[in-house]
């Protein structure tokens, strides 16, 4: 090393920066905490949920009335992607820096309620649940306690690509009657008149809404109500099986043709016209809608009738909870209050998280509603009509099955493991996380 | 990690200071004092390290959660290791991609140094463009590009599609996946690539002049010569590459959007790590897999510094 000319810069002059240095260095650590409230007594509470900038935006707006509503109370947000926004919330919990209101998905409610870490939302006198049915409290309760309510509810559907399917002169069978048999030969017409250039179908194998659908059609519960797991293991392996068979009979795309699944309306491959049609969470039926170029009908998914029961319920899209180390839960409470029954809040939200939870409030922005939203509610209502098998919270270690699931659906997409082996591997792996 | 692999900047100078005459005059004492006010910032920093490092130890032998109070549970978290069908997966698919990717990097990163050390014109701008890839391979941007490079309509399989070649799906497929991270890693080789080229310049030029005049090919000055000058910075970029892969991170948490598929063939063993503590929750069994990686990466490298003895040749 070279030895280094002495430079003239006055000793103190340097040691004096330093300190200031230091100091900004330590001032900076102790930003992003709690901020301490003003002097005038008002709360700030911190509000985290997932979702696209319009999420975000129609949500601001809700949340300026909430403010105007409750002076003194200043709602400050944050989201993300929902796969970001879970990690960083974790860390947010495990740093014991948790937000106060925050959106929860169904498969974590209990991993993060069973440790403690959510607030009992029936304990809020601020929060008014008289006018939330028992069947929607029930999907986040556990024990007697509710740890998250339904922001709103849907469930899954169809929505193929009209346009596409009328070009290639392929009718739509009725959807409130077809089988799965009747989409698996569809999808396969699609792709024999289109030449293969679109496929029939394009809905994604690994999300576990569509098994979960399909056991309740067989009269299974996927989890059942004390938070076990209750889908056999043939209902699994015919899951993997019917993506087997319809990808051999090309209604399917072929393995690895899916690179990115789960992003935006507008990156969907629905919207890029190579599916004619995809399994959706019916919330995001207007979304899609407007993405894709041509008409796009909302249908209702297979074998409805054609089963032992109805496999639908009215889901909770996703779950507002409180966190137990909240320092304003009061006002925290006031919030999911406001979230849940206040009706100029819901007009600026409508129905991007589900048809509100309050049927009031449902009523009350349905005449705000554009035609697609009104799609979705009337599909909602009109399914609700039937008489649909009760359903449960997730349990505790449903985002390993989760996990387990696109694991494992990848294996045999890519015919490393047969439907039997795959649905083995699942209940194996399942029933270790939850009962664990 | 970063406790074994960082030298303390300055610490040398300040050690040599304090180990100097038992009497020392005034202003070497104010100098002194300064040096340590310089080392403050790495103090601090080791505060960030050290305290991690123990308490990590700690909840490798508790149930910690995140949430509540971790309970002492001994061995468990080791002997549950020795059952984890994904972490073997995670160690598997680690080593390949460390054993298969290092010998490449270092291969090509010495032969581009070998070529711009000829001493080409606009040596510097080559050398900047060869060094930036390394700068962006580990980062976020650079992985999502690769996806698309690599993506089914991308420009490797549009490339193989002029020739009539139907190409795989790299990025989906989980029999090629991995090989697609190991060439991104290869494309880094511009940091041991410069470092290669500052040891070639040290290479004294009459040791290549007494060589040519005894007749030698140029085949036999670089394994006679060049090699074996050059051998302990073979060794450094070696230790340092493969402390690197054992750790990588970035590229499988983003080629995968975190999962470590497709199934499971990107499951790097740092990725397993953090699925286990974040998102599973389990920051004991967590931790337990970050000291056995510790572990992992201590053996290699001592086998390496053993080994070491047998080839790296210091000129001294």
């Amino acid at each position: 090393m070279k030895k280094t000319t002495t430079t003239h810069i006055p000793r103190r002059t340097v040691l004096g920066a330093a300190v200031v240095a230091a100091g900004l260095a330590l001032s900076a650590c102790g930003g992003g905490g709690t901020t301490p409230s003003g002097s005038s007594g008002s709360v700030e509470l911190n509000f985290v949920f997932w979702g696209d900038a319009n999420r975000a935006k129609m949500t601001e707006a809700a949340l300026r009335i909430f403010e105007k509503k409750n002076p003194g109370i200043t709602v400050k947000t944050e989201y993300q992607d929902s796969g970001p926004y879970a990690d960083k919330l974790a860390t947010r919990f495990a740093g014991g820096n948790p937000p106060d209101v925050l959106a929860m998905a169904n498969r974590s409610l209990l991993e993060y309620a069973q440790r403690g870490t959510l607030a009992d939302l029936k304990s809020f006198s601020e929060l008014n649940l008289d006018k939330v049915p028992e069947s929607t409290l029930s999907r986040g309760e556990v024990d007697g306690k509710l740890y998250g309510l339904a922001t709103g509810v849907t469930t899954i559907g169809m929505v193929v690509n009209k346009t596409i399917t009328d070009q290639a002169g392929v009718t739509i069978p009725d959807d409130k009657t077809w089988s799965w048999d009747d989409y698996a030969k569809f999808a396969t017409e699609v792709t024999q008149k289109t030449g293969g250039k679109v496929y029939g179908a394009g809905y994604d194998v690994a999300t576990e809404t569509g098994p979960i659908l399909l056991a309740r059609q067989r009269g299974e519960d996927f989890y059942t109500k004390d938070n076990k797991l209750g889908v056999s293991e043939k209902t699994i392996e015919d899951w993997f099986q019917y993506s087997v068979d319809l990808r051999k009979s090309g209604g399917y795309p072929p393995a690895g043709f899916f690179e990115q699944i789960g992003g935006s309306p507008a990156q969907s491959y629905l919207a890029k016209g190579t599916v004619a049609s995809q399994i959706i969470p019916i919330n995001n039926f207007r979304g899609y809608n407007e993405a894709v170029e041509g008409e796009v009908v909302l249908l209702r998914i297979p074998g409805e009738t054609t089963g032992e029961r109805r496999g639908y319920s009215a889901d909770p899209t996703m779950l507002w909870s409180i966190a137990a180390k909240s320092k304003h839960p009061k006002e925290a409470a006031k919030l999911v209050d406001f979230l849940t029954n206040d009706a100029d809040g819901a007009a600026e939200v409508l129905t991007q998280r589900g048809v509100p939870i309050n049927p009031e409030v449902a009523a009350a922005i349905t005449p705000k509603l554009s035609a697609d939203d009104k799609t979705f509610v009337d599909m909602m209502a009109a399914i609700q009509e039937d008489d649909l098998p009760p359903a449960y919270v997730y349990p505790k270690g449903a985002s390993v099955v989760a996990d387990t699931l696109k694991q494992l659906t990848t294996e045999v997409e890519f015919g490393r493991v047969s439907p039997a082996d795959a649905a083995k591997t699942f209940m194996e792996k399942s029933n270790a996380a939850i009962n664990k | 990690m970063s406790v074994l692999t960082k030298q303390p900047p300055g610490a040398a100078p300040a050690a040599a200071a304090a180990g100097g005459k038992p009497r020392i005059r005034p202003s070497r004492r104010k100098k002194q004092r300064s040096g340590y006010l310089f080392l403050l910032p790495w103090f601090l920093g080791m505060l960030f390290t050290v305290i991690p490092f123990f308490a990590s130890l700690y909840l490798a032998f508790t149930d910690y959660n995140l949430f509540t109070e971790p309970n002492f549970v001994g061995l468990a978290n080791f002997q549950a290791m020795f059952e984890d069908p994904r972490l073997l997966q995670s160690l598997k698919v680690t080593f390949i991609y460390t054993f298969v990717s290092v010998p490449i990097s270092l291969a090509v990163a010495l032969l581009v140094a070998l070529v711009l050390n000829r001493g080409l014109q606009g040596l510097s701008i080559y050398r900047s463009v060869y060094y930036l890839p390394s700068l962006l391979g580990g980062s976020v941007a650079i992985v999502m590009l690769w996806r698309y490079i690599f993506g089914n309509d991308g420009i490797v399989n549009g490339f193989l599609g002029l020739f009539g070649i139907q190409g795989p799906a790299w990025v989906t497929d989980p029999q090629f996946s991995l090989s697609t991270l190991i060439v991104l890693n290869v494309w880094t080789f511009g940091s041991p690539m410069v470092i290669f080229l500052a040891g070639l310049r040290q290479v004294p030029g009459m040791y290549y002049e007494a060589a040519s005049i005894d007749g030698a090919s140029r085949w036999r000055q670089f394994r006679s010569i060049t090699l074996p000058l050059i051998s302990p910075i073979i060794f450094f970029n070696l230790i340092m590459q493969l402390i690197g892969s054992f750790q990588t991170f970035t590229q499988g948490y983003v080629m995968s959007g975190g999962t470590g598929g497709p199934a499971d063939s990107t499951l790097f063993y740092n990725l397993y790590l953090y699925q286990k503590g974040f998102t599973e929750f389990e920051m004991g069994y967590a931790s337990a897999m970050a000291w056995l990686l510790l572990m992992i990466i201590a053996i290699f490298t001592a086998i390496n510094f053993i080994a070491s003895k047998f080839w790296v040749f210091y000129d001294n």
